[in-house]
């Protein structure tokens, strides 16, 4: 008794397959099938998932895609038929047809037609033809249909039937059978299936129901009438089957001898010149690297690293990725665009001679094994950052170098997180949307995301118990579950042949962008190579104060020509001045600075994985700092784990080391660690971590280490799960940090102007740099028709701040750029000359009247924009109405309007350009005796700790970060600087609405110091808005 | 000359709040931009105003009240507030959603002054709950900012309207946004500076609909209105915050829709003696109900006692959203009522629409239904019994499944082993979603009576006869 299955959709036919592909493979094992068939509509994007699940098992994956055909004519049925690929080259044909069925229609949808099935060579697939009913097609025209596609696959084609035990099945079993005897092929047993098991029928039909956009309710007929197509036990099958019928699907089977294994993937050969071997080639690449990397001489423990890369490089043969990698990077230099690799790459001397990642091996300890290893057997992962503005030359440059049909983007598998899953399924089951918002809203998001389900019940949502646990099944079996397809960030597939013989492609939402149908970790699981070829906003910014600082000095300065380890940096960022700063200038950053006082480049590498959910969730901070500034001392419980902890003072930083402490301090073996380290990257979308918890601290109280400190160690990789921050990827973020705060220190002219001229980006907006620039006595000058470009540029002699035209909300770019470019050298003199010099729409002069750049030559932004307006005809309405239009010529009254008060020019300079240079609205109102009690942010600094004060400010920012529970933090702004509030829970709880809603909030509470930082614990909130009710400040709430 | 406005400050939300007993915070929102419109005095304390976010308001007021913003129902609204109005006013222009517009000039001497008439509006306001803002006016587009812009201005002495005019801030003139910006731009900011510049200069410098706004609101250019003219129905509608469960709350709302009706049927100095009461539920269809008195009559007591004794008869089947009251035949309050039920009726044509209402009349209108089918794999529910008034509304689906033409009630135990198997199984397993879960094996079978009957197996291994075919 044997059965293949090969008709079965998994949940990447999005919305009807009720069951993840590996769910539907472990079945068919405990069924003890022959071989599974998975076949997606017009998809094999669940093939690896269900290969990873049965590549070691006896049931054999067969890989296969049902598609509907477009009728030939508008009154026909559609053809419906499953194609199975028998083997590599039949699965290159599959991909083929599937890529030309996507690429035809619109993302996520697909069209083909019969006379595809001629075009295309199908010469090593099966056919299973899934014949009409007869309430689609008369028998005739059925028969006509199945002869059509006999013709087309002449020894290669069945008859599917299926046995769900549905209403007019008898019939069309008979009809079957006499379109069976007619073609003169076998029928072949086939079970439609739509789940693993029976048990997921209220999840297929609330499946069905989405896909409708309907109720369960109101769905009716379209729900299947019961829950008959899952993969049934096989004396279920013999009982419902004719023997002949099952016997066909082992025929089938046997014929299709493709596996996904066979796929090798081969790496593009292009790059490497006719007389040289790829190791040979990339030998030599890597040596000019060196001389240029090292012009004194390699030091000798580097050329030994080198040595060993080079000979593992060769033995694992992945010198084609390098020198892939190597071309995309060199094309980046060429070109001018800063770039950098970051991730486990910065571990490899190679990379540093190839330029693929900066942090120089003097500085930082390389683990090459972190990068590639044997044991492992993985290909390496390399993802560069480009500067975000020029990313696209670099993709633009892949694709011409590799053509389309060789390189392609990765999918990224949009999945159910727990907002959509609740959504949906609460339509399904008909509950009123605005209940379910209801619902969502009482949702804590920040709480950890297992909790909701608690969450729900504890705020007495829904009160029907029955019917809430319907409802969590449902959505907690829904979590995870492929929505659609996205593209990946930046993973691109580049092969030797054509990518379509691997694996289809389809359209992506963006125009003219491809995504193959494999996420990364199917990629991974196949062994195919990506590069990540990512974009970074901080690359543009350095990339252009860098440019600025070339043109002052007058010659090249580039990222070589910082000097390392300058103490005036260091100093700069232990007071927590790094607003603007790449990644430590974040309030929770900024607030470590001073604590962690870093001398040196490491502790930048520190500072930036610290101040992450492991570290804070393993309350592994304090200890650290304590250790660092030698409050306690440093030691280790013995001498394997002073091997990994001794780089960070004994205290776990790196998510590397908690997986290494999992070895050496709890047992695990390699291949256990290996698990851990999947599980944290998977553990935000659907891992699971208590598994390893009883086996860590089990295991580690057995080695004598204290429970307090594996529960802690438990918690930190708990949160290290999606934020994981490996020690060679925080190495290389720490060096940008580097440059990013020399620059600040030494040319923060330069540095605010490469920022600007790289918005939006970074943390604070043009408004916050703006004034931290004039804190740092940078001296900005007004936009002005007659002196800015369209980007902040710096001007004169002294390097002064010009505010840009970019700043100008709404200002068309190429109008500004044509102002720029007709602007006599003796600036503009009339808005009339303006007018005939450049032809500027009307619309934009207004804007720039508006923003006050035409002071300058038509007089103050009310009277230039009196004078811009009367450049119109006059309405003829008026004129006629009027009676004695003759005393209003055109031209004829002058008109003196009031010139603008400051406080309108503040207003007006907001509305246009979202910042000012006039005095701060906090300045303004305090002069007008508002805030007679308040500190500003100056005097805060000095302020006693332990006093009551009160403060007032601008609210810039409200957070309540994952890491600290129930804490808001309210930043606040006034002339001096930024105000730091802490709201705990009750008092935010109790004074909700002046929490929530002030733009303007005014605090009463108690000062809180440690060292420089200073807090205000928030003890009464009001809120002053209606003072500055028209000031348009964005708030970033609650990110 | 004057102009007299009413601007309603949350029309919706006074007519809930109206019928609720319960002070619970309200708030009326906007699905499209997921923001608050109109917000209850209660839902303000918390901090929700309009155009407060959604998601903010319910972290201010997890106890928020919602409703959906429905255009046609506030304009219904408004048309009943124009019945009163009409009682007192006289040309009365509906400004949708949220005004009324009335001249006061032809009144103004009826009531011996302006300032009595304010008296009878305001009372006559603070008795229906409603928030408004009255407001006088040279012309109508002047009273109507004036009062939007909440400016406590009932007088009609021109100069002191223009006054407050002149000070009317610009943003409460509804001009466009683009023409504002352009105000603002140029400092503008009241309606008075715009007056005093140059008009050509002006004229110039502004589009010809502003320019026509401008002398709509001075005067300077027609603005005929359109007058409202009462339907001839009585017709209100009272919304339920909460669904209301049992017919005793109902009462509560039915005095008021009452009261009004006496009002209107003072008014007109005629009574009704029927009543039509449609009862609003949730997904379902509503209960209509039709109330006789035995003659005309006009006292809400009297139409209350009736009601009162109706619903006591009748339980409600389902919680009521809304309800509304209709009357739509008004009689001479001394004429006897029409001899018997059986005596002559206007619309004698058609034999079947005779047979069904009086049908309805004897038996109630929930009584007569007709045959429907309905989308559920489920044999029991695969029907439905519709009102009559859906008849013919919904369409028959093309392909139904193969079902025995007597279903029974309720299915039977089978009580002999079959002779014959014809057809099956079939298998319908569905209806979790609503407590109503089959997992039945249905098959034809030929009985030892030679019946043909349409069995099924259920999970419990339970044998039952759910139909005949023959």
């Amino acid at each position: 008794m044997s059965y293949a299955e090969l008709y079965c959709f998994s949940n990447f036919t999005f919305l009807t397959g009720a069951s993840h592909p590996h769910e539907l493979a472990e079945q068919a094992l405990a069924n003890g099938y022959r071989a599974l068939a998975i076949t997606d509509a017009c998809s094999v994007a669940g093939i690896p998932r269900a290969w990873q699940a049965l590549k070691h098992s006896d049931v054999a994956l067969i890989t296969g895609s049902y598609f509907e055909l477009e009728p030939d004519t508008p009154d026909h049925p559609p053809t419906r038929l499953i194609l199975l690929a028998c083997t590599r080259q039949g699965y290159g044909q599959l991909c083929q047809l599937i890529t030309l069925g996507r690429r035809r229609a619109s993302k996520g949808q697909y069209q083909l037609f019969t006379d595809d099935l001629d075009s295309h060579l199908l010469t090593d697939c099966l056919c299973l033809w899934l014949a009409p009913t007869a309430q689609e097609a008369s028998f005739t025209c059925a028969l006509k249909a199945g002869q059509g596609l006999h013709n087309r696959f002449p020894d290669r084609f069945w008859l599917a039937a299926s046995r769900a035990l549905a209403c007019g099945e008898e019939q069309q079993l008979h009809r079957i059978r006499a379109l069976s005897r007619e073609l003169e092929r076998p029928v072949v047993a086939t079970g439609e299936v739509h789940m693993h098991d029976r048990q997921r029928q209220p999840l297929q039909d609330v499946l069905t129901a989405i896909r409708h956009n309907t109720s369960l309710e109101q769905a009716g007929h379209r729900l299947f009438q019961n829950g008959e197509r899952y993969l049934r036990p096989l004396p279920v099958l013999h009982r419902l089957f004719p023997e002949e019928w099952i016997n066909e699907t082992l025929v089938i089977a046997e014929q299709c001898t493709f596996r996904p294994g066979e796929l090798r993937y081969e790496y593009p050969g292009d790059l490497v010149p006719p007389e040289q071997t790829p190791a040979s080639w990339l030998e030599i690449l890597t040596r000019q690297g060196e001389q240029r990397r090292f012009p004194e001489g390699t030091p000798a423990h580097i050329q030994a690293l080198i040595r060993k890369e080079l000979a593992l490089i060769r033995e694992m043969e992945y010198e084609h990725y390098f020198l892939t990698i190597h071309d995309i990077v060199s094309f980046a230099r060429r070109q001018g665009i800063l770039c950098q690799g970051r991730g486990s790459a910065a571990n490899s001397a190679v990379c540093y001679c190839l330029g693929i990642t900066e942090v120089d091996p003097r500085q930082i300890e390389l683990l090459f094994e972190r990068f590639i290893s044997k044991d492992r057997d993985e290909p390496p992962d390399i993802d560069v950052d480009f500067e975000h503005e020029r990313r696209e030359e670099v993709i633009q440059y892949i694709y011409q170098r590799y053509g389309r049909e060789r390189a392609a983007l990765a999918a990224a598998v949009i999945r159910y997180q727990p907002r959509s899953a609740i959504r949906d399924v609460g339509k399904a089951l008909g509950f009123d949307p605005a209940q379910v918002e209801q619902l969502l809203n009482g949702i804590d998001w920040r709480d950890r995301e297992t909790d909701w389900r608690s969450q729900i019940l504890d705020k007495g949502l829904t009160r029907h118990k029955r019917v809430a646990n319907q409802f969590f099944t449902l959505v907690n079996t829904l979590l995870g579950f492929p929505r659609h397809l996205s593209q990946h960030v930046g993973g691109f597939v580049i092969s030797s042949g054509p990518l379509s013989q691997l694996v289809p492609t389809e359209n992506a939402a963006m125009a003219g962008r491809t995504v193959i149908q494999w996420d990364k970790d199917d990629l991974e699981s196949l062994g195919l190579m990506k590069v990540d070829v990512l974009a970074l906003g901080m690359l543009t910014a350095i990339r252009k104060s860098l440019t600025l600082i070339s043109e002052a000095k007058g010659e090249p300065f580039t990222l070589q020509h910082v000097p390392r380890e300058d103490k005036a940096t260091y100093d700069m960022l232990t007071t927590g001045d790094s607003i603007g700063v790449f990644q430590v200038e974040s309030r929770a950053q900024i607030n470590m600075l001073p604590r962690l006082r870093p001398e040196k480049f490491y502790d930048l590498v520190i500072e930036v994985a610290i101040v992450r959910p492991g570290p804070i969730q393993g309350d592994m901070v304090h200890p650290y700092l304590k250790r660092k500034h030698g409050l306690e001392a440093v030691t280790y419980p013995n001498e394997e784990v002073r091997g990994v902890l001794e780089r960070t003072l004994g205290v776990p930083i790196f998510q590397e080391q908690v997986i290494k402490l999992a070895m050496v301090a709890a047992g695990f073996t390699a291949g256990e660690a290996d698990q851990l380290r999947r599980a944290m990257a998977a553990w935000k979308s659907h891992g699971d971590l208590t598994v390893f918890r009883e086996k860590l601290i089990r295991g580690m109280r057995e080695r004598g280490h204290s429970e307090d400190f594996a529960e802690r160690l438990y918690h930190q990789i708990c949160g290290f799960g999606g934020y994981g921050f490996p020690e060679s990827h925080a190495a290389s973020f720490a060096l940008l940090v580097y440059v990013s705060a020399w620059i600040k220190r030494h040319h923060p002219a330069a540095f605010y102007c490469g920022l600007l001229n790289s918005q939006p980006m970074g943390f604070y907006s043009p408004s916050q740099l703006i004034q931290d620039a004039r804190r740092h006595d940078v001296v900005v000058l007004p936009v002005d028709v007659n002196h800015s470009h369209w980007d902040y540029t710096l001007e004169g002699p002294d390097g002064h701040l010009r505010i840009g035209l970019r700043q100008v909300r709404g200002l068309n770019r190429q109008s500004a750029e044509a102002l720029c470019q007709q602007r006599p050298p003796g600036g503009y003199t009339s808005v009339q000359q303006l007018r005939q010099y450049t032809a500027l729409p009307q619309r934009d002069l207004e804007l720039l009247a508006g923003s006050n750049a035409l002071a300058a030559i038509s007089g103050h932004r009310h009277q230039s924009y009196w004078e811009l307006l009367g450049h119109e005809e006059a309405a003829p309405l008026w004129v006629s109405e009027d009676g004695d239009d003759q005393a209003y010529l055109p031209g004829g009254d002058r008109v003196d309007l009031p010139a603008p008060s400051e406080g309108q020019n503040v207003l007006a300079d907001y509305a246009s350009q979202g910042l000012s240079l006039q005095r701060h609205p906090l300045a303004l109102l305090r002069e007008q005796g508002h805030l007679r009690n308040c500190l500003n942010a100056q005097q805060l600094k000095t302020a006693e700790p332990n006093r009551p004060v009160q403060v007032a400010g601008l609210v810039t920012g409200r957070q309540r970060p994952g890491s600290a529970s129930g804490v808001t933090f309210v930043t606040l702004e006034d002339e001096f600087g930024n105000i730091n509030v802490v709201v705990w829970l009750n008092t935010a709880r109790q004074q909700r609405k002046p929490l929530l809603t002030s733009r303007l909030l005014h605090v009463k509470g108690i000062v809180e110091r440690e060292g420089d930082i200073v807090h205000i614990m928030a003890g009464k909130l009001t809120d002053l808005s209606h003072l500055i009710q028209t000031l348009p400040v964005p708030s970033r709430d609650f990110q | 000359m004057p102009w007299l406005y009413l601007h309603f400050h949350h029309l919706l939300l006074n007519h809930v709040a109206r019928a609720m007993e319960a002070d619970a915070p309200l708030a009326v929102i906007c699905q499209g931009s997921r923001r608050v419109l109109q917000a209850g005095p209660r839902a303000i304390e918390l901090g929700v105003r309009p155009g407060t976010a959604f998601k903010t308001a319910l972290n201010l007021a997890p106890e928020l009240v919602m409703f959906h913003a429905d255009d046609d129902r506030q304009a219904r609204i408004l048309e009943q507030q124009a019945h009163w109005l009409y009682h007192h006013m006289d040309r009365i222009t509906l400004y949708p959603p949220d005004g009324l517009l009335a001249d006061a000039g032809s009144v103004k001497r009826l009531y011996g002054g302006l300032l009595p008439l304010r008296k009878a509006l305001q009372e006559a306001l603070a008795e229906r709950q409603l928030d408004a803002t009255l407001s006088t006016g040279p012309t109508p587009l002047a009273a109507r900012l004036l009062a939007r812009a909440g400016v406590d201005c009932f007088t009609d002495s021109h100069e002191e309207m223009t006054a407050h005019l002149a000070t009317l801030p610009l943003t409460h003139t509804e001009f466009e946004g683009r023409t504002l910006q352009r105000l603002n731009r140029l400092g503008l900011t009241r309606l008075g500076q715009l007056q005093q510049l140059p008009p050509a200069e002006l004229a110039r410098r502004l589009a010809p609909e502003t320019l026509a706004h401008i002398q709509r609101i001075l005067g300077q250019r027609p603005d005929p209105q359109t007058s409202w003219q009462p339907p001839r129905d009585f017709r209100q509608r009272a919304d339920f915050g909460l669904p209301v469960e049992k017919a005793q709350g109902l009462l509560f709302a039915l005095q008021r829709t009452l009261a009004e009706l006496e009002n209107d049927l003072q008014w007109r100095q005629q009574g009704a003696d029927t009543l039509l009461l449609t009862l609003y539920h949730y997904r379902q269809e509503p209960s209509r109900l039709r109330i006789r008195s035995t003659g005309p009559e006009h006292r809400a007591e009297a139409f209350l006692n009736l009601l009162r004794i109706r619903l006591e008869q009748y339980p409600l089947q389902a919680p009521v959203e809304a309800l509304e009251l209709r009357v739509t035949r008004f009689l001479d309050r001394h004429t006897a009522s029409s001899a018997d039920l059986l005596g002559e009726t206007p619309d004698t044509g058609e034999a079947w629409h005779t047979l069904v209402s009086r049908l309805q009349a004897r038996l109630g209108e929930q009584a007569l239904t007709h045959l429907a089918p309905a989308a559920d794999h489920r044999p029991e529910r695969a029907w439905s019994a519709r009102s009559l008034a859906r008849r013919g509304r919904d369409p028959i689906p093309e392909h139904l499944p193969l079902r025995p033409l007597w279903l029974l009630p309720h299915p039977a135990p089978l009580q002999a082993a079959p002779e014959e198997w014809l057809g099956g199984p079939e298998r319908i397993s569905g209806g979790w979603w609503d407590g109503e879960r089959v997992l039945r094996d249905y098959y034809i079978a030929r009985l030892p009576e030679g019946q043909l009957a349409w069995i099924y197996r259920d999970n419990q291994q339970g044998w039952f006869v759910h139909g005949w075919f023959g």
